[in-house]
């Protein structure tokens, strides 16, 4: 393994390949930088695996993937939440072939192995003609497994630090505000995923979620068929006008921060507050007037925890590579849990509205990526095939310790990529050799 | 299964394969007037056999949002279907599930082959069953709800922007 890791290092100079103002196509199309990912940011390092409210019964299970490797994230018996690969620890098979669903151990069809629910090995037909000790052939776990807020992280190398030093403050802050946007605190993730499949890199989808550039062109369609979208009062005034900024964080997550061009409490609901009268009570009842007027204006964030997590405003979606040219776009709406179920209706349906293959804001998303795809396939280190990331870096700013400037600059996308540089060249991360 | 005279099944056969044609040939504006206002236009995340809004689905349409999807279609600026993806549908297996007074429940199954023009080129396949619930109404037969139940619809879909 490590010998791998080390020539493929050789051959791709991530440090050139990933510039301050500029990043080369290949990244999004060779698979040897795929290769690269896989092992450097999905199994070096945190991925988001999902949430504890999709699994609330003992015996609940929801299938995942922690870059390529299939695991299912499973409710213990003793309540605690494990994650074990969804691999038969004897030849191999896909334990549990389907999305979700609740059992009381796991048994592999082929030759009928049984595994506890946190992937201890309970018995093996035929146990004599075994002379290994079968105890030791539990189910592969990632080497840490954490939450913060029920949001489960999963680290497969186990060498990545713990999870608090992978979100930052920024990471911290961004599940904070999510989470907050339920009267009891918790988030509830119980209205199934949609998965969009796009026949694109997974490095275009942090980049177009939180690209405030595009909506004027990417989503014309939707401004002329809808004039008095939410979008509108926030990004399609002209480029001085627009309060709203972009950020990024140590860490690599990023944001389109909102919050100062709201002009009215609950815009990002698109609604007032007599029509959702109960949750801004239980709002109120929960964090007291100031906090919940905040809420009410500010809205839930729109950001990316690197590198898989899409805090999606009252959406959470999820970014699964699934090859170089192949991604899932998955998400599901972000239920609120406290107050009446009349709010969660409504998320459902903004959810529907704005998400998935068939909404009206990332069909448009997809095509825009897939083009881009194809037009650096076959790219290799060396060709022509730059892509610009200079806009606003010059009006670019340090506040807070984040990098800020104007929605529409492109802050975002190079704080992803000098994020991805440094942990692809193993500047940072928990790899032997990061550190030397 | 229902019974209805032979004359009304003509019709009814007749305006599904009007509507399919219709939308194979992203003739947005002729579709949209064959649906009646109180339209509900679904397509659910496995079986529809779920309260709409409960769970999430690809597509839960009331009349005034298939209206946004129409014009969305129709600006000429939604990439998405920019052009029109080249369809051909094959609508076949048609029963009459309910009559009652004014409304037919029908369905159907269907295998869709549609030319992804916009970006990949791909050739895409969609296969599922239709239950439509048609209205008999003075301007003669009109859709007051289409369900789409695809065969994959719980594994990720790619693109689905098109009337399907
Ligand atoms: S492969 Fe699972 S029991 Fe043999
Ligand atoms: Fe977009």
């Amino acid at each position: 393994m490590a010998l791998t890791v080390q020539s493929s290092a050789a051959e791709h100079d991530y440090r050139h390949l990933v510039q301050d103002d500029r990043i080369h196509g290949s990244l999004y199309t060779d698979p040897a930088v795929f290769a690269d990912e896989m092992q450097r940011i999905f199994t070096d390092g945190w991925v988001f695996v999902g949430h504890q409210s999709e699994i609330p019964e003992i015996g609940d299970w929801v299938s995942r993937r922690l870059g390529t490797e299939p695991v299912l994230m499973v409710r213990n018996r003793d309540g605690a939440i494990s994650v074990v690969a969804n691999r038969c620890a004897h030849r191999g098979t896909t334990l549990c072939p389907q999305n979700d669903g609740n059992n009381r151990n796991f048994r592999c069809a082929y030759h009928g192995w049984t595994y506890d629910l946190d992937g201890t090995l309970l018995g093996v037909p035929g146990p004599k003609g075994f002379h290994k000790d079968t105890a030791d052939l539990g189910l592969d776990r990632p080497g840490q497994v954490d939450d913060y807020r029920g949001f489960v992280f999963a680290n497969r190398s186990g060498t990545a630090g713990p999870l608090s030093d992978h979100l930052g403050a920024g990471g911290t802050d961004l599940i904070d505000r999510t989470s907050d946007m339920s009267p009891s605190g918790s988030v509830r993730l119980s209205a199934g995923w949609i998965g969009q499949r796009i026949d694109s890199n997974w490095k275009m989808w942090p980049e177009s979620d939180h690209d405030g550039y595009h909506l004027n062109f990417t989503h014309a369609s939707m401004a002329r068929a809808v004039p008095d979208t939410y979008y509108d009062e926030i990004v399609m005034t002209g480029e001085e006008a627009s309060e709203s900024a972009t950020r990024a964080y140590d860490g690599g997550h990023l944001e389109l921060d909102f919050r100062r061009s709201y002009t009215a409490e609950l815009a990002w609901l698109g609604t007032t507050r007599e029509k959702v009268a109960d949750y801004c009570e239980a709002l109120e009842g929960s964090y007291g007037a100031e906090k919940a007027k905040t809420i009410m204006w500010d809205g839930p964030p729109h950001a990316l925890v690197f590198p898989n997590l899409f805090l999606a405003e009252m959406n959470i979606a999820r970014i699964e590579p699934i090859s170089p040219g192949v991604t899932v776009h998955h998400h599901t709406p972000l239920l609120v849990e406290g107050t009446d179920e009349s709010v969660n209706r409504r998320l459902v349906l903004q959810s529907e509205a704005a998400m998935g293959p068939a909404s009206f804001f990332l069909t448009d998303d997809a095509v825009i990526a897939e083009r881009m795809h194809r037009a650096f396939e076959g790219a290799a280190a060396g060709d022509d095939g730059w892509v610009d990331l200079s806009r606003g870096i010059e009006r670019e700013h340090i506040e807070d310790g984040q990098r800020w400037s104007d929605i529409t600059d492109e802050t975002t996308n190079r704080g992803f990529w000098h994020h991805y540089r440094d942990v692809m060249a193993c500047v940072v991360g928990s790899r032997p050799n990061s550190h030397a | 299964m229902a019974t209805v005279d032979e004359p009304t099944r003509r019709d009814i056969e007749a305006f599904v394969y009007l509507e399919a044609r219709l939308a194979d040939e992203s003739r947005y504006d002729e579709w949209e007037a064959l649906v009646t206002d109180d339209m509900h236009y679904w397509v659910p995340f496995g079986p529809g056999d779920y309260e709409p809004g409960t769970r999430v689905s690809y597509i839960n349409d009331n009349r005034a949002r298939l209206g946004t999807r129409i014009r969305q279609l129709a600006t000429g600026v939604h990439h998405a279907q920019d052009p029109p993806s080249s369809m051909r549908r094959v609508v076949s297996n048609i029963e009459i599930l309910s009559a009652e007074g004014d409304e037919f429940e029908i369905g159907s199954n269907f295998v869709l082959y549609e030319h992804a023009v916009q970006a990949t080129g791909h050739l895409r396949l969609w296969a599922g069953r239709a239950t439509h619930r048609l209205r008999r109404t003075p301007d003669g037969l009109r859709m007051a709800a289409k369900k789409v139940e695809l065969v994959n619809s719980t594994s990720p879909l790619p693109n689905l922007p098109f009337i399907i």
